[in-house]
């Protein structure tokens, strides 16, 4: 690539070409303050924080707009540009309600950052007096206009990002407002509570209301982890105090999104009000009794021990680890010779061989067939991908029996019968992608093999890690009817056991209370999503870490952990240490 | 006496129809370039004349039409900007009613020099009867054959639509016009790129002031040399003045650029209304520094006026005598502003803002004496920091009020009130 050298206060920088004079100054490791910018989102110089002196031009330059040029001269922190940004800041500080003191964001506002940073120590103008709305009308986070300023990083964040297009800006000058769809409470808009305004506000105008006055930045910790509610594989920021969990942030150094979270994975795991199990538990003269772990898992033990291989029954959720799915098939499947094996979700059909695409291909794509999937309401990142392309003049095409969330975005919505009618399309086309979930038929299926070369296939899996659970073989066909004996890895997920016999043995691993652990003979106590360690295999087949962030809720154990303690005691080597068995769960996933 | 040429047939009846333009030499120019001249040559006469943008730039035409790049694979747009929404100006409102096919001529011509086979007129939505003379004008042009496909056998084509816009001061610039012609919310894009590289749906673009086009038949007809014989050597051509305030006659007069502010005032205008004093005069829109009696045989060009520290802008006179509040000239210029800045950068926005507030305090005796300092502060800061140039029309007629009549604003400070309404 083409480096261009200039100097930034003295010092000999060179970048990229076509890049900004922010983006040089960063390279840099030059600090140039900004408010409306965002590393994620497209410059609009609005906010005029960054403005520095560049030789030769006539008047101070936005650094996050400029381009730079060869031989291009620029001082960050002269005398003119720091009298320029104390203006900008006195009157911003004027312009609505900033006293601090009572801010949700006192301590992590990047206007009060800078307020220090150019000692803004009284008010220069006198302060706004006029009252602005704040909307709560939101579940999860609430917006008050008197801490906006105007900087439209959300309005940006919510087209650009997210291609959801709610908010936008109405009236003009000083009267203007955020706004939400033709201006609606937030509430009752087309917004999908995906938080990526939230997430890229400087300021406290956009307020996380479960985690509002919980604590500065500073005070609490962030762990880099994978969200494991649907099979994209987001990676994540959980951010914790003292032992709690606050909020989860979107990562935006993660490969799959860049940032971007959905509902399901920001808010709706911090809301689960389900009873947790926090001890095992064993069934004695009809009730369930709490015991300690060596009780329960020899009640266990034993049952394996007395009970038939081909009377056995195994089921698992997909939200477990990578870890706990090797565990258990090669406990069970391979160990024990249990053949009734499956999975709590379907599984989306093979298509090609290889499944050669991956969800970035979704962006560069023209045509995007979204077959028997509904991302919209399953995987919602993907669906932000989606709108994206579509925002850069990409048609879909949806084929699907089902209603799709996604229908109102395509040009084209066809039955399942008809899916030749959209190959026809994707031939014709340049990058076509083919988007497909679990409601493929399989007469469909066949058809889609035409494009096979041409397209980049992608698949939508249902549930969680349900790649790595089909690429274990955990998938084989299950038949609760046909069990005496059933082992349920149940995790987090909700089954209400339909069909299991009504004298079966049923062992379940679970973290919440339901009708199932209610009618089970053991239950073992089982660990949720942010207080294990281990790896998830995302759709398009990529392991990623998932971090403990917090302990376990009384004695629950991670779920890998449980099978290995069952594995130990039937005397059984099939990995002890995490390390271990990670390793030996991403060969069998990925036989190289 | 000056020969009018812009003006010359709006004292015609139905002056707007396209029989008395026709009868008049109307559309001759047109036919002369598609036969004779090849878009260069066009260029090259466009630029020899040196014809200079009429809306408030001042920027020379042909060299903008010379950036327009020359592949014919390239799609190209121009746009005529009829948003006229400089207070005091309303040149091409009159221009667009009495004469509209002169207008459509020079679009054509332009439009034949860059290369482009679309052209949207942008006009602000107030202009009622505009809109309409523009519709009927452009409907009667195309039955006569001089728009729609193989213009006059020639096989140029260009298509010429209307589009209104919604009321905003702030489309009248031209990445902003270009933002709400695309259907978006009327604000500038940042610069560069300009418009003739990524204008409209990403496309070069020209865009174009209406008496700037207005120009291009007579410069095509007449030779740029005796284009450029008219006015002063870096402003050309004839210029419509638009004389308002305190003068006996108001209205439109048509000039060769480089005549005296004085001429303009006592010979056209009549001199001053109820031969009251003479305080102050806006040279060239409400975005223009002041000038004082003393300058009146300022010549009214270009570069004269920004010798003096102000500007030619569109040419609208505004002319204010001795019973004028200065203070209270400002607040309203202020108020102006404050409602038409389109709230994207902060200076604008909140300077604004802060302004009006002040001036509101001021001219209604709550004002302090550090207030005035304060809107001097504002004005003076704000000044090249926005993201257009709006910023700076806002500042600079605050600025020049501050520096000429700043006894004005003491005396509010002091008496509490106004030293002319006493
Ligand atoms: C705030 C602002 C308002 C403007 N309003 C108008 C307008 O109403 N009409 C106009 O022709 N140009 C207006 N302009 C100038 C245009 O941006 C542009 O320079 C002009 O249309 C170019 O045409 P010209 O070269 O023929 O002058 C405005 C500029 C600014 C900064
Ligand atoms: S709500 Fe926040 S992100 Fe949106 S414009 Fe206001 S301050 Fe900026
Ligand atoms: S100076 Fe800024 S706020 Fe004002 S009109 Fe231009 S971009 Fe909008
Ligand atoms: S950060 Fe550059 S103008 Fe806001």
């Amino acid at each position: 690539m083409a480096m261009v050298n200039l100097t930034i206060n003295g010092q000999k920088v060179s970048a990229p070409a076509g890049s900004t004079v922010l983006q040089a100054a960063r390279l840099a490791n030059i600090d140039i303050p900004t408010l409306c910018d965002h590393p994620a989102l497209a410059p609009i110089g609005a906010c005029r924080m960054c403005l520095v002196e560049v030789k030769g031009q006539r008047t101070l330059q936005p650094a996050c707009t400029f381009p730079i040029a060869e031989g291009m001269e620029v001082q960050t922190e002269s005398q003119p540009v720091t009298d320029a940004r104390k203006f900008v800041l006195d009157l911003l500080f004027a312009e609505r309600n900033h006293y601090c003191m009572y801010c949700e964001m006192s301590g992590d506002c990047e206007l009060q950052a800078l307020g220090y940073r150019y000692g803004i120590d009284h008010w220069v103008y006198p302060t706004y007096t006029k009252r602005f709305p704040v909307d709560a009308s939101r579940k999860y986070f609430l917006m008050d206009h008197n801490r906006c300023i105007l900087c439209r990083r959300c309005v940006r964040a919510c087209s650009e990002l997210v291609a959801n297009h709610t908010l936008g800006v109405r009236q003009r000058g000083a009267a203007s407002m955020i706004q939400a769809d033709m201006d609606v409470p937030f509430g009752q808009s087309t917004c999908v509570s995906c938080g990526t305004c939230l997430q890229v506000c400087p300021t406290g105008a956009l307020v996380d209301k479960r985690s509002a006055f919980m604590g500065r930045d500073i005070q609490t910790q962030h762990i880099q982890s994978t969200c494991a509610q649907c099979s994209i594989g987001c990676g994540m920021e959980i951010v914790t105090r003292d032992g709690n969990v606050l909020r989860i942030e979107g990562d935006w150094n993660a490969p799959v999104n860049a940032g971007l979270l959905c509902q399901k994975g920001r808010f709706d795991p911090l809301y689960d009000a389900r009873p947790r199990i926090t001890k095992p538990l064993v069934r004695k003269n009809g009730v369930l009794k709490e015991v300690d772990w060596d009780t329960a898992v020899q009640i266990v033990v034993q049952a394996l021990k007395d009970t038939n291989a081909k009377d056995w029954g195994v089921l698992t959720t997909t939200y477990a680890t990578n870890e706990a799915l090797y565990l258990l098939d090669k406990l069970f499947r391979q160990e024990l010779g249990v053949t009734n094996v499956g999975l709590l979700n379907d599984v989306a059909p093979k298509m090609v061989e290889k499944a050669n695409g991956s969800l970035a291909d979704v962006n560069n794509s023209d045509i995007i067939l979204l077959v028997g999937a509904n991302p919209a309401s399953e995987q919602p990142v993907a669906s932000f991908f989606i709108k994206r392309a579509l925002n850069k003049g990409a048609r879909l095409i949806v084929v699907d029996d089902q209603e799709n969330g996604l229908a109102a975005f395509a040009s084209m919505n066809l039955g399942m019968a008809e899916v030749e009618k959209a190959i026809e399309f994707a031939q014709r086309a340049t990058n076509p992608v083919v988007l497909y979930g679990a409601g493929v038929t399989s007469e469909a299926a066949r058809a889609l093999q035409k494009l096979s070369g041409k397209a980049a296939f992608v698949a939508l899996e249902p549930g969680v890690n349900t790649r790595a659970a089909a690429a274990l073989g955990l998938n084989s066909g299950f038949d609760p009817s046909a069990s005496k004996a059933l082992y349920v890895l149940l995790g987090e997920q909700n089954w209400n056991g339909e069909l299991v016999k009504k004298d079966a043995f049923v062992i379940v691993q679970a973290s919440y209370q339901s009708p199932l652990t209610e009618r089970a003979d053991v239950v073992l106590p089982m660990a949720i999503w942010a207080e294990r360690t281990g790896t998830v295999t995302n759709t398009e087949g990529r392991i990623q870490k998932v971090n403990k962030a917090v302990e376990p809720k009384g004695e629950a154990k991670p779920d890998w952990e449980i099978l290995s303690l069952l594995a130990s005691k039937m005397g059984k080597k099939i990995g002890t240490s995490l390390d271990e068995v990670s390793a030996h769960a991403a060969q069998a996933i990925h036989p190289s | 006496m000056f020969e009018k040429v812009l003006t010359r047939n709006f004292s015609l009846p139905r002056s707007e129809s396209i029989d008395t333009y026709l009868a008049n030499g109307g559309y001759q120019a047109l036919q002369k370039v598609l036969r004779e001249y090849t878009p260069e040559q066009v260029i090259e006469m466009v630029t020899a004349s040196g014809l200079r943008g009429r809306g408030g730039a001042g920027f020379p035409a042909g060299r903008k039409w010379a950036f327009i790049p020359k592949d014919p694979q390239i799609e190209k747009y121009v746009c005529v900007n009829t948003d006229e929404g400089e207070p005091g100006t309303f040149k091409d409102r009159e221009l667009v009613e009495k004469d509209p096919h002169q207008v459509i001529e020079g679009v054509i011509i332009a439009s034949y020099a860059v290369g482009a086979h679309r052209a949207f007129v942008y006009i602000r939505g107030e202009f009622f009867l505009g809109v309409k003379r523009w519709i009927k004008a452009i409907d009667d042009a195309y039955a006569k054959g001089f728009l729609g496909k193989n213009i006059l056998g020639s096989g140029f084509s260009l298509d010429l639509s209307v589009h209104r816009g919604a009321g905003a001061y702030i489309c009248g610039e031209e990445t902003a016009l270009i933002e709400s012609l695309e259907g978006k919310r009327g604000q500038p894009r940042k610069k560069p790129p300009y418009p003739a590289s990524v204008g409209l749906w990403g496309k070069p673009t020209l865009v174009h002031n209406v008496e700037t086009l207005a120009n291009v038949p007579h410069i095509i007809n007449r030779g740029a040399e005796w284009y450029a014989s008219i006015g002063t050597p870096k402003s050309t051509g004839p210029k419509i003045f638009c004389v308002s305030g305190h003068v006996k006659n108001r209205g439109i007069f048509e000039l060769p650029l480089g005549v005296p502010l004085r001429e303009i005032l006592y010979e056209y205008a009549g001199g001053m209304a109820f031969d009251k004093k003479l305080k102050a005069v806006i040279p060239g829109g409400a975005s223009t520094p002041m000038l004082t009696p003393d300058q009146l045989d300022i010549p009214m060009a270009f570069e004269t006026l920004e010798a003096a520290g102000t500007m030619l802008g569109t040419g609208a006179i505004i002319v204010m005598n001795e019973d004028t509040c200065m203070v209270d000239v400002a607040r309203r210029l202020m108020r102006f502003f404050a409602h038409e800045s389109c709230g994207h950068c902060t200076p604008c926005r909140t300077g604004t803002t802060r302004m009006l507030a002040l001036l509101e305090d001021l001219e209604h005796g709550r004002g302090k004496a550090e207030d005035i300092e304060r809107l001097e502060e504002i004005a003076s800061k704000m000044r090249g920091l926005t993201f257009c140039p709006m910023g700076d029309a806002a500042a600079n007629p605050i600025l020049s009020s501050l520096k000429l009549f700043r006894d004005e604003y003491e005396y509010h400070v002091k008496y509490k009130r106004c030293a002319v309404a006493a």
